[in-house]
Formats: structure tokens, sequence, C-alpha cells
């Protein structure tokens, strides 16, 4: 009997060590790791806004677009059309409120630069880019995660109070942004045609 | 003796005259008092610009030697101090401060400011538009930051005017400043407080930096390998009259060492080394005066260079002291001498005299200068020097010296030979040279290093501020009237911009308005009644809340009633911007606007005409003022050198004679700039200065070499003063050569070889036959 159980307990921690080396602990590493297996493709977004200056939401609709590891474009089809292109550290705007083109650099400005890095830096799960600018706080599971990005410097402070981006192992399904204003924008991104959404 | 006391007494007198108006002249460094005086108004702009220019404020600072994160660091440690110090109009690091000067300027007074300020702007259906607009703005990628604004500024003046202020090449931010994208320099933009020509408030706001800099480094963690690298027109200027003082202090303290060296071995005298001073001291307070007298004022580069162009007066008193016979008189010499002397000093005032006729202000005043000062010394050799020589003065050790000479002389008939062929074989070098002979590149007469040119490129390519090549370019009566031309100018240029012929332009009405444009867009405000309710109308239908907008609703109320803006409550930054754009010259005012990446300047031209504006290259203006300026420079040689022929021919009345002595000059000239040349080398315009000057001091060698034959009474003093002389020359010269100022090497190393040549031609051709005792 009490060799049975001595036996008992020599398997249950055999099996414990083999489980431990399937399934290492998720975390951080493991998630941008994971992030950062995503080559890219497109999804359909909807973004949800709310601001002090305005009486109702705003909602846009468009598409989104990725590829590893630089560029990512934004494509808004209502309420007004207008693109948004990011190819490595330069951003084409075309329509919307600006008249023609516009091309700039993002780092020439800090708070343009957060923004943009918050976003990108997530989907090619590089965390020292995201480090450069944000507190990253990891929460959930690798089923359901929730990353917290907070920002360290005091210009892209006064604009943002928080990004929040949340989703499921390599996928990413929601971006709320908190602006310290008091306005959130809330994209959700749907899973488009299921096969190569971001 | 009563003669005796009446010169000296005069010539102390006129001294002190001369020192006097010398000590209250007033000394210019100004380039533009150095060009033509008939300069176009596009050569003026660019005379503008290199002075006073808000280009010529900027310094340029680039830290290095340290990670990234430690530069950004140190130069957010730099900035706030540096932004303490009054020398500074502003300092752009990237951060935050940097621009709030001006964006404060522009958000406050955007009402007054904007050409978008027009009643139907403030109507429902402007304001509509604006709303509409907003919504974009809060839908796009970048709203959480251009959406801020909304609420006070819901027709987006600021962005416009902000966009119109910002060319938009600004390098990346890195820590909160600039960094280069490869991150190994921190890059910041100073402008200073004095003008890039005020060189010695440049070089105070320097040290500052440099102190400043320390100070910063000492208390930012790791900071310790970090240096300091800087640029910009007031560093190169400070650092040329550095270079240039160090040289000419350290190369003049040896050429006189060398030379006192000489001459003390010649006259074994300290009192008379003393002595042979006094022409050149004379000649130089004299020209001072008499440039002062006729110009009003003395240019630092006639001062620097005039005593170059005397310095044969220093030859004055060697030959006198040398040429006295022992136990004979200097007074008796100088009697014998002087004719040749006169003739000597006489000949190269001709030459010099051609550049009083010279548009170049500068050369004008060299020109007078040398002639006023050739005078003085050849005067107080011919009134002054002989009364002081001591009793019994020879200069024992000359002769030694000339021994080479003497036996040059004696084969002369076999040294024909060989410079004759050596004549020859610089002919035909010059002949072949190939690839032109003169040097066009403006680059290579600048005393500025190569290597610090190209970190100069390098920092303003990064920092986004290139040197500005195009400007428009118009005249008005009064400074309201050029505002308002400006104005006129702003929706052309837009349109060359928006068909890509054009990068971007700065006008002085972006900065500021003029008052009728200014009043317009005060009374194109609606009263708050009107705005409250036009506005409420445009929003209907639209999801925006109305009360939000109070800020904009107050700040419209506001500047319906602000003063109108002034250049004297502009920020320091935009103030000096506004100064270099909008000119007063005389009674005219000029605008002088900066064009970036003109891609097609013909079309531009083209655009520009019809608005009675110009459009001017700085390369361009530049390149034909070097152009003009070399071809002057080329002409007044030729004309100099004819009129040193014709001097000749009327102080020798023999062509034969003429030809004795004007020969071996014209062939040292060849021989030199063969040499110069050798391998291909270009000559300077520097070096053609330096054929005038050695037509000038060589044709005193031949007057006196062809004067008197071999054998006769006095010809081996002569001979032996003569080789004092050009040791003397040679010594003082040759150095010079060792300079790094273009200037300065290019005329010491011209003058060194091409009186040699001029001593060993002279001797050759120069001296008669020998007469038969």
């Amino acid at each position: 009997m009490r060799y049975w159980a001595v036996l008992l307990c020599l398997l249950a921690t055999a099996d414990c060590t083999q489980q431990a080396r399937a399934q290492p602990a998720w975390g951080l590493p493991q998630l941008m790791e994971s992030l950062a297996r995503f080559r890219g493709g497109s999804a359909s977004f909807t973004e949800q806004q709310t601001s002090p200056v305005l009486s109702a939401p705003l909602i846009t609709t468009g598409t989104l677009t990725y590829v590893a590891p630089d560029y990512l474009s934004k494509v808004t089809t209502s309420p007004v059309p207008e693109s948004f292109v990011l190819e490595q550290d330069r951003v084409t705007l075309t329509g919307g409120s600006a008249e023609g083109t516009h091309v700039f650099a993002i780092n020439q400005d800090p708070r343009i630069a957060g923004l943009v890095e918050g976003i990108r830096g997530t989907l090619a799960g590089d965390l020292p880019a995201l480090e450069q600018f944000y507190t990253v706080i990891l929460s959930g599971s690798a089923g359901a995660w929730q990353l917290r990005l907070q920002p360290k410097q005091p210009a892209l402070q006064r604009f943002v109070q928080s990004m929040v981006i949340s989703g499921s192992e390599g996928r990413i399904a929601v971006i709320d942004t908190l602006s310290s204003d008091g306005s959130d924008a809330t994209m959700r991104i749907s899973a488009g045609d299921g096969t190569d959404a971001p | 003796m009563r003669h005796r006391f009446l010169a000296l007494g005069l010539w102390l007198m006129l001294l002190a005259a001369c020192g006097l108006i010398a000590g209250r002249t007033s000394y210019r460094t100004d380039m533009g008092d150095f060009l033509p005086s008939s300069a176009s108004p596009a050569q003026q702009v660019l005379a503008g610009q290199v002075n006073g220019g808000a280009a010529s404020h900027i310094v340029l600072l680039a830290i290095r030697g340290a990670p990234a994160a430690v530069l950004a660091a140190l130069s957010r440690n730099l900035a706030p101090q540096l932004r303490h110090e009054p020398e500074f109009l502003d300092v752009l690091n990237g951060d935050d401060a940097s621009f709030a000067g001006s964006q404060d300027y522009v958000w406050r007074n955007r009402y007054l400011l904007s050409p978008s300020v027009t009643p139907s702007a403030f109507s429902v259906a402007g304001l509509r538009g604006a709303l509409d607009n907003d919504l974009a703005v809060l839908g796009s990628e970048l709203g959480m930051v251009t959406g801020r604004s909304l609420p006070a500024d819901p027709t987006g003046l600021t962005l416009n005017l902000m966009s119109q202020f910002d060319s938009g090449q600004g390098p990346a931010v890195q820590g909160g400043v600039w960094v280069s994208t490869d991150g190994a320099t921190a890059l910041v933009l100073v402008h200073t407080a004095a003008p890039g020509f005020d060189l010695d408030a440049q070089q105070h706001a320097l040290a500052i930096i440099a102190t400043d800099f320390a100070l910063a480094r000492a208390v930012t963690p790791k900071a310790g390998p970090a240096y300091l690298l800087m640029s910009g027109p007031g560093v190169f200027a400070v650092h040329t009259r550095d270079t240039t003082k160090s040289d000419v202090s350290r190369l003049s303290l040896l050429a006189l060492a060398g030379a006192a060296g000489l001459l003390a071995f010649a006259y074994r005298s300290p009192r008379v080394l003393l002595l042979g001073l006094l022409p050149i001291a004379s000649g130089a307070l004299a020209a001072i005066a008499a440039v002062s007298l006729v110009f009003g004022f003395v240019h630092g580069i006639t001062l620097g260079f005039g005593v170059t162009l005397i310095g044969e007066s220093l030859d004055y008193a060697i030959y006198l002291f040398t040429q006295t016979a022992r136990g004979g008189s200097p007074v008796e010499t100088l009697a014998r001498i002087w004719p040749t002397l006169r003739l000597g000093a006489l000949t190269s005032i001709a030459g010099f005299s051609a550049m009083l006729f010279s548009s170049f202000t500068g050369f004008a005043q060299l020109g007078l200068f040398s002639i006023a000062g050739l005078i003085a010394a050849a005067a107080t050799t011919r009134f002054v020097l002989p009364h002081f020589v001591p009793r019994g003065f020879f200069a024992g050790g000359a002769e030694p010296l000339a021994n080479p000479a003497f036996m040059l002389i004696r084969h002369r008939r076999e040294a024909s030979g060989a410079v004759a062929v050596g004549l020859v074989v610089a002919l035909a070098a010059l002949l072949a040279h190939r690839g032109g002979m003169w040097d066009g590149n403006l680059l290579n007469l600048s005393p500025i290093p190569a290597a610090a040119q190209q970190l100069d490129q390098d920092l303003r390519h990064q920092l986004g501020v290139p040197d500005t090549r195009y400007f428009v370019v118009f005249r008005a009566p009064d400074a309201e009237l050029a505002l308002r031309e400006s104005e006129g100018f702003a929706p052309v240029l837009g349109k060359l911009v928006a068909t890509g012929q054009l990068g971007g332009f700065d006008l002085p009405s972006a900065i500021l308005p003029s008052e009728q444009a200014q009043r317009a867009r005060a009374a194109a405000l609606p009263d708050a009644a009107t705005l409250r309710a036009n506005f409420t109308q445009a929003a209907a239908g639209l999801p925006f809340n109305v009360q939000a907008f109070a800020p904009f609703f107050a700040a419209v109320a506001a500047a319906r009633t602000a003063p109108l803006l002034t250049s004297a409550g502009l920020p320091p930054a935009l103030a000096l911007e506004l100064d270099s754009m909008l000119v007063r010259r005389g009674d005219t005012w000029v605008v002088m606007a900066p064009l970036r990446d003109v891609s097609n300047p013909g079309t531009v031209a083209r655009a520009l005409a019809p608005l009675g504006a110009g459009l001017v290259d700085l390369n361009h203006e530049s390149d034909r003022l070097l152009a003009t300026f070399q071809n002057q420079a080329t002409a007044l040689v030729v004309v100099g050198s004819l009129a040193i022929l014709l001097l000749l021919l009327a102080g020798l009345r023999s062509l034969r004679r003429v030809a004795a002595v004007a020969a071996p000059l014209a062939a040292a000239v060849i021989m030199t700039s063969a040499l110069l040349t050798l391998g291909g080398g270009k000559l300077s315009i520097f070096m053609v200065a330096g054929f005038l000057l050695i037509v000038a001091i060589g044709s005193n060698y031949c007057l006196f070499f062809e004067r008197s034959a071999p054998g006769a009474p006095g010809w081996q003093r002569a001979v032996a003063s003569i080789v004092l002389a050009n040791l003397c020359t040679v010594a003082a010269y040759g150095l010079l050569s060792f300079s790094r100022i273009p200037v300065l090497h290019d005329i010491g190393v011209t003058v060194a070889i091409g009186t040699f040549l001029s001593l060993v031609c002279g001797a050759v051709l120069s001296t008669p036959k020998a007469v038969t005792p």
C-alpha cells in the first residue's frame, strides 16, 4: 500500500514535469511571439468614438490591412472616405479632412509616433518598440488576453491616457484608446474572411 | 641743417595727423562694403543674406560620442540652459519648448493671421463645411491628436497656419528631442541674437554654447565621452578669423625673425634694423588715413591685404643702407640712388593705380592704400631716413650674401641660355596645360576646410534647413504696401506648390499680415449672437455638442476687438525671420522671400513676372559676382602691367632699356605661372594679384641691375642690396605660403617664387656689359 502511494506520487511528478515541458508558462514573450508569427492580411473594422464635442457616438467603418513587419493601412469607407497608409516610418494621408495627399514621417512628432507604434508594435509583436513609448501590462490568458499600454512620455500622455488591446492567441480583436480629454475610441476588428484577419 | 629739421618736423606732424585720422577711422568687415557699389539688386540680396539675414544667425550643433538615449538626455539638459542666455533668440532641439513661441503666437492670433478668415467662412454654409470637415478629422487615424483643438478652433485655422510655418522636413524625435536616424547625433539649431558678421559677438555666443555644453555634460549620467560639434556661418567666420590671426601672427613672427636675422647679419646694427621699418610704418599709417579720408571707412580686407601690397617699401631702406659705401654718407647715397628708387616706386604706383577705377569698393580702397602708402614710404626714405643713420654706418655683412649673384652675373652668357631654355619649357608647359588655367570653383577660394563644409551640409540635411538658393524679390515704397503685395503672392506661390513646381515658400505677410488684411479679417468675424446662431444652424443634424464649442465663441469675440499685430509684438525667432525677408533700403522696402525645392526655375520666374517680382538664384548670382571679380582682377593686372611699361618708357626714354628691365619680369611671371600650374594645378585669383606684386617688386631689382655695369663704382653694393632685399622678401612671403588661408598661401607662394626668379632673370638679362677699367 505504501509502495503504491509512492509510485503514484512519482508518476504524478513525472506527469507534472511532462506537462510543464509541453505547455510552458504563458506571458508577454509568448504573446509577442505568437503575434509576430502573423505575417499579414486584411479585415474589416468598426470604430465607435465618443467625445465631449460629440452629442452622439461617431461610427466609422472600413478595412485594415497589415503586412509584417511595417506596412499598415486603414481605409475608412464611411462616413467620410479616407486612407491612412504607414510604410516603414512614412505616413500617407489621403482624403478625409486633408485636401490632397499628405506625406510625413511619424517620428517627427512623438505623439503621432506613439499612436502609430502602439498599434503596429502590437501587430508585429515588437516588444522593444512598444516599450519605447509605453509601459506594457499583460493580463488574461493565451485564449483571451488584454494588453494595457500606458504612455511614458509626457507629450503623449497629454493626448493618450491608455490604449487597451485585447485578443485571442495571435489575433487582435479590439483596440480601445482612451484619450485624456475624455474621448474614447473603440475599434472592433472582425475576422473578415476568417483566414488572414489580423 | 635747417632743411633737416624742417623735414623731420613736417614728417612728425604728418605722422601725428595720420595717426589721429587712423584712430578715428571706422573699420568695417561687412562683405557688402567690399562689393561693387553698382551691384545689382540681386547681388545686394546676396550680400544682405550673407551679412545679416536670418540664415547668418544660425548655429548648428551636433552632439555625438554617446548612445542615442544619452545624447537625447544631454540635449534635453542643454537646451533649457541655452534658452536662459540672452545671446540666443531661440534654441530648437525638437522638444515641446522649441516651437512654443511661434505656436503660441499663431494660436493666439489665428483670426488675424489666417487668409481663410472671410465673411463667408462664418456663414451657416461656411461653418457647415467646417463641421463636416471636423467629423472627418475626428474619424481619422490621427483624430486623437489633430482633433484636440476642435472646441476652440473648429474652422481648423491653426492646422493650416502651422503647416505654412513648418517645412515638414524636421529630423526624427527620439527621447523627446531631435536625434539623427542612425542615432549617432543629437541635433540642435540655435539662432544667435547677433548677426553672423559680428564676429566678436559670435565668438562670445559660441563660447557660451561650449560652456553650457560642458555643464550639461557634467550633470548628464554617462555623458562623459560625448562631444559637441558646431557649424554655421558665424562658426565659419570666427574660425577663419582665428586661423588667419594665428597664421598671420605665427608666420609674421617667423618672417620677422627671418628677415631680421638676415638684416642683422648684413647691418650689424640694431638701430639701423629698426630704422628700416620707418618707411613701411609711415606708409601704412598714411595709407589708412588716405583711405579713411576718401572713403569714410577702411575695410578689414584693405587693411590686412594692403600692408602686403606695400611690402616693397621695406626694400627702400635696404637699398639706402646697403648701397652706402664704407666711409660714405647716406645722404650722398640717397642722392645717387634716388632717381632709380623714385622710378621704381612710380612704376609700382602706376601698377596699383589701375585698381582705383575698379567697381569693387575693396579694390579701389586697396589701390588708394598702396599708392598713398608707397608715396609716404618713398618720401620717408628720401627726406627722413638718411638723417637717422649713425655716422660711419656700413652694412658689412651684405656683400658675402650676394656672392652667388656675383657668380651668376660673371657667367651670365651661359646663364642666359639656361633662362631661355627655362622660358621655352615654361611656355610649352603652359600651352600644354589641360583643363583650363583658372580655378573657377568658389569653394577652393574659401578659407573653410573641406571637412567643415561637409559637416555643415550633413547637419543642414539632417535638420532640414538647406541653404536657400531661390528668392522672390520685389520692392515697395513702404512696409505696409510691401506686406500687401506679399499677400498677393501667396495664392500664386500656393498654386506653384500644388502643381509641384515648388516645395514651399515663406512670405513676410504670413508672419505679419498687412494692416489692411488684419482689419478686413477682424471685420469678417460676426458678433457673438450671429456666430452662435449660425453655428447652431450649421450643426443641425450633425452629432456635435454645440456647448462644447464655447472656447471658439470666446476666441472669435476676443479677436474682433484685439489690437492689430505689429512687428514689435513678434516672438524673437519670428521677428528675425521677418527682418530678413522685409528689409529697408534707403526709402524703399525690399521683400526677399525664400523658396524651397524649386524644381523648375523658368516656370516660377514666368509666374512671378506679371506681379512685378523677380526670381533670384543666389548660386547664379554668387557665380556671376565671382566671375566679375576674377575678370576685373585679371584686367587690373594687365592694365597695371601696361601702365608700368609706359612709365618705364617715360622714365628711361629708351626702348632698349625698357626691354632690358621688362623682359626679365615677363620671363619671371611666365616661369612662375608654369611652376604654379605644374602637374595640372590651377591659378587662383590671388595668384594673379601676386603677379602684380612680382612686377612691382621685381621692377626695382631690374632697374638697379640695369643702371650700373659690373666694375662700375657702387655696382657691388647695388647687387648686394638687391640680393638682401630679395632674401627678405622670399623669407617673408615664403613663410606666408605655409598658411592654411588660401589668400595668404597663394600670394605667399607666388611672390616668393616670382621675386626670386625676377632676381635671377634680372641679374642675367638686365645687367649691362661690364665696363673695362
